[in-house]
């Protein structure tokens, strides 16, 4: 199996790796990128634990093949904020308990930061289809919508 | 992890996709969003020899007006889709299909002609080569029996499609480009009834774009499922009317989407004609709701359905 060149810029760094074609996203960034937030959970698309933004929109990493990504911007977990200087998101899950086990939570904070990138200010409606995209198994989706409003209003404040 | 070995291409022309299909003949298949195909090749379902990526070609990711028509390109994204203004204005159904199709992430990776061409669901076929292997192949594996109706030598996995039954209401069309030629014929002339092999298309034929007629409609979409997002449909029931024409589909419950016209009042002679086609199709115990239910669910989908639309027309 042939080898590909993938240029990527991941977390904001310019990187050129090599991928085998049947290499998902998700393989690329935990093992060969050791950026292991993005989780594994049915491996087929349906749970919602590996969502990273690609080029800024939620993207199941576990479905796609990195192949398919050359030229693109993948933000993981890790690269959405720095332990002092949390994203509004990160900083609400913690303040608003909004993490049990806390293995769906990065595909739940990537999956809400797509949400208001691209609508800074979602009803409560707009916010429950949005994370209705991600299964939460501890079932705590209450404080997780709670958290998701409570950084869209720390957001709309900072402007 | 994916455990099959393949090669990749990402064409920029329909042209070098259906060239690069015939050098690999029989082993290719072309991949848009990927969220069918990929969890198929991870299960083993798929194994194929050259996955060609159909995303370089920008010509199919466009939404125009031509004659008397909107043309939309197969690898449009469901989400996008949703966002369009003549969707919005022209296409309740479709608009309600999009909506109800899998969650919002999902709808940003699927493309509308992969979600037309995806393939046919059975709780016992979907599932991991391992689990299949100790159950035994069926039919759709290319083994000898059903594996969800004892005896039975025919397939009925479901075509679960949300958007391809809406579609249907609509007299959608569709153009296919291939190795020999290309062609435009009805959606639902793209069927061949059977669940192990769903399609008619030809090896090597892409879906390029979806045509609807540009008339303003009034429509919706009823779908059952277990949870309110990411499921496939149990039963997806469509409906559109324009002119005085309505049309009904019924999704799930079958290898293809099975289309009826009804007569005015629709709200009058919806359960009639619904009726009769229950005899004509035969849900089975393949999905997690039981057959039965399915089965009664869909004269009260498509009533509940047709009232609805009837009384915001008003």
């Amino acid at each position: 199996m042939e080898q590909l060149k993938v240029k990527l810029n991941v977390n904001g760094e310019p990187i050129e790796l090599q991928v085998k074609p049947n290499e998902t996203l998700l393989n690329t960034l935990r093992e060969q990128l050791e950026l292991t937030g993005a989780k594994e959970g049915c491996g087929l698309g349906a749970c919602g634990s590996c969502t990273v933004l690609v080029n800024g929109v939620p993207t199941r990493s576990c479905i796609i093949l990195t192949a398919e990504l050359d030229g693109s911007d993948i933000i993981t977990i890790e690269g959405l904020g720095d332990e002092r200087n949390l994203d509004p998101l990160q900083q609400s899950f913690m303040d608003k308990g909004a993490v049990q086990c806390g293995f769906c939570t990065p595909g739940m904070i990537l999956t809400a930061r797509g949400l208001l990138n691209r609508n800074p200010s979602p009803s409560r409606e707009e916010i429950l289809k949005a994370m209705s995209s991600n299964i939460c198994r501890c079932t705590g989706y209450k404080k997780i919508v709670e958290a998701v409003e409570t950084a869209a209003s720390l957001e709309a404040g900072d402007k | 992890m994916i455990t099959s070995k393949f090669e990749y291409k990402k064409p920029s022309t329909v042209g070098e996709a259906v060239q690069l299909y015939n050098e690999f003949r029989g082993k290719a298949v072309y991949l848009s969003g990927g969220t069918d195909l990929v969890p198929r090749i991870k299960l083993g379902l798929e194994k194929p020899g050259l996955v060609i990526d159909l995303k370089g070609i920008k010509l199919l990711t466009q939404i125009q007006e031509e004659g008397d028509f909107i043309k939309i390109g197969s690898l449009v994204r469901l989400f996008d889709l949703k966002q369009n203004e003549i969707v919005k204005n022209l296409f309740p159904a479709l608009l309600a299909s999009l909506d109800a199709t899998s969650c919002e992430t999902l709808q940003m990776t699927g493309t509308i002609g992969g979600n037309i061409l995806q393939d046919c669901r059975c709780i016992f076929y979907n599932q991991s080569e391992f689990w299949r292997r100790s159950k035994g192949f069926c039919l759709k594996m290319g083994g000898e029996k059903c594996n969800a109706v004892p005896g039975a030598k025919t397939c009925f996995a479901n075509y679960c499609s949300d958007n391809a039954t809406s579609l249907c209401t609509l007299k959608a069309e569709v153009e296919l480009v291939g190795p020999d030629r290309s062609r435009r014929i009805n959606l639902q002339d793209i069927y061949t009834n059977k669940s192990d092999k769903p399609f008619s298309i030809e090896p090597g034929e892409i879906l390029t774009s979806v045509f609807i007629p540009k008339e303003k409609t009034s429509g919706g979409y009823e779908k059952l499922r277990v949870r309110c997002a990411i499921d496939y449909p149990l039963l997806g029931v469509a409906f559109s009317s324009v002119n005085g024409v309505g049309r009904l589909a019924l999704g799930a419950v079958g290898a293809m989407p099975y289309v009826l016209e009804l007569q005015q009042p629709f709200a009058d002679t919806v359960t009639d004609a619904v009726d009769a086609i229950l005899n004509k199709i035969s849900p089975v115990n393949n999905t997690v709701l039981e057959r039965d239910y399915r089965k009664r669910m869909i004269p009260i989908l498509a009533k509940r359905l047709v009232n609805n639309v009837m009384e915001g027309a008003k």
